[in-house]
């Protein structure tokens, strides 16, 4: 018996918001990112039998998911028949315009920043997994949706004060998990 | 403690859920004035003030996002007769 199993009826509840935020910053699509999700979860049903439990579930979802993404991106660039370059100083309807980009970045405010920043979501997603599901749902519906207090409550059908000492332990164990895992 | 100090000088656990609220922009200002007052004089509270902001600020700059939930729905239906297709 392995480790790792798989539980599929779980993934969407598991693994679908990691999924989501692993896509949306390759893709820079919803659209796009919702099907490749729904494709990679398909394609790992079918290939639920080649599943060895090395892995961990997510692990094995991203793999797939990043086949997927390459895929999306060989296709579109097949379509045009050709991979895309983009060169911009060719034109001279445009002279001069080049100058403008010329200017150099911010020192506040660069690319590696925005990086960073889409992997620290993807840190955060994972270590909301170390703790209870419902109580991370609660967080993210909370946190990331800014949810009504009064909303949640009725949702999950808790009172205020369960609600906040449920964010106070999901706060402390998140503070705890990225100090370790991020800093 | 007369009631009156009872009612300035608020306990840990008080001041960490003020605290907890007023990152969510949720503490009313006479929460935030008792949090101030407990932080002056509580050197762990602090540090866990400091540390909350701090999260706070990490999860505003993640900008994670939070799948809408009819796709999820619709992706749980999806697994569902999938699953119990692979398994006739």
């Amino acid at each position: 018996m392995s480790a790792n199993t798989l539980d599929p009826n779980k993934w969407v509840d598991r693994y679908s918001d990691y999924l989501f935020n692993y896509t949306i910053v390759r893709v820079n699509n919803r659209e796009v990112a919702n099907d490749l999700i729904s494709e990679t979860f398909l394609a790992a049903l079918k290939s639920a039998k080649n599943f060895k439990g090395e892995a961990s579930e997510r692990t094995w979802l991203i793999s797939i998911l990043k086949r997927k993404i390459i895929d999306y991106y060989r296709k579109i660039n097949s379509r045009k028949g050709k991979a895309e370059v983009k060169i911009n100083y060719s034109d001279d309807f445009n002279d001069g315009e080049w100058l403008e980009e010329q200017v150099a970045d911010q020192f506040d405010k660069t690319a590696e920043d925005e990086m960073e920043n889409t992997e620290l979501g993807l840190a955060i997603l994972e270590c909301l997994d170390s703790i209870n599901e419902k109580h991370a749902e609660i967080f993210k519906r909370k946190t990331i949706d800014g949810a009504d207090t009064e909303a949640i409550c009725n949702e999950f059908k808790i009172t205020p004060s369960n609600l906040w000492v449920i964010i106070h332990r999901a706060r402390t164990a998140l503070a705890a998990c990225l100090e370790k895992n991020w800093f | 403690m007369s009631k009156k100090n009872k009612f300035f000088f608020i306990d840990c656990s008080k001041a960490a859920d003020c605290c907890n609220k007023a990152q969510y922009e949720e503490a009313n200002f006479l929460d935030k004035a008792k949090l101030y007052i407990h932080l002056a004089f509580c050197k762990t509270c602090r540090k866990f003030s400091q540390r909350n902001s701090k999260l706070t600020d990490l999860l505003h700059k993640s900008k994670i996002e939070h799948c809408p939930e009819e796709k999820k729905q619709q992706w749980r239906e999806e697994i569902k007769k999938e699953f119990a297709e692979e398994r006739t």
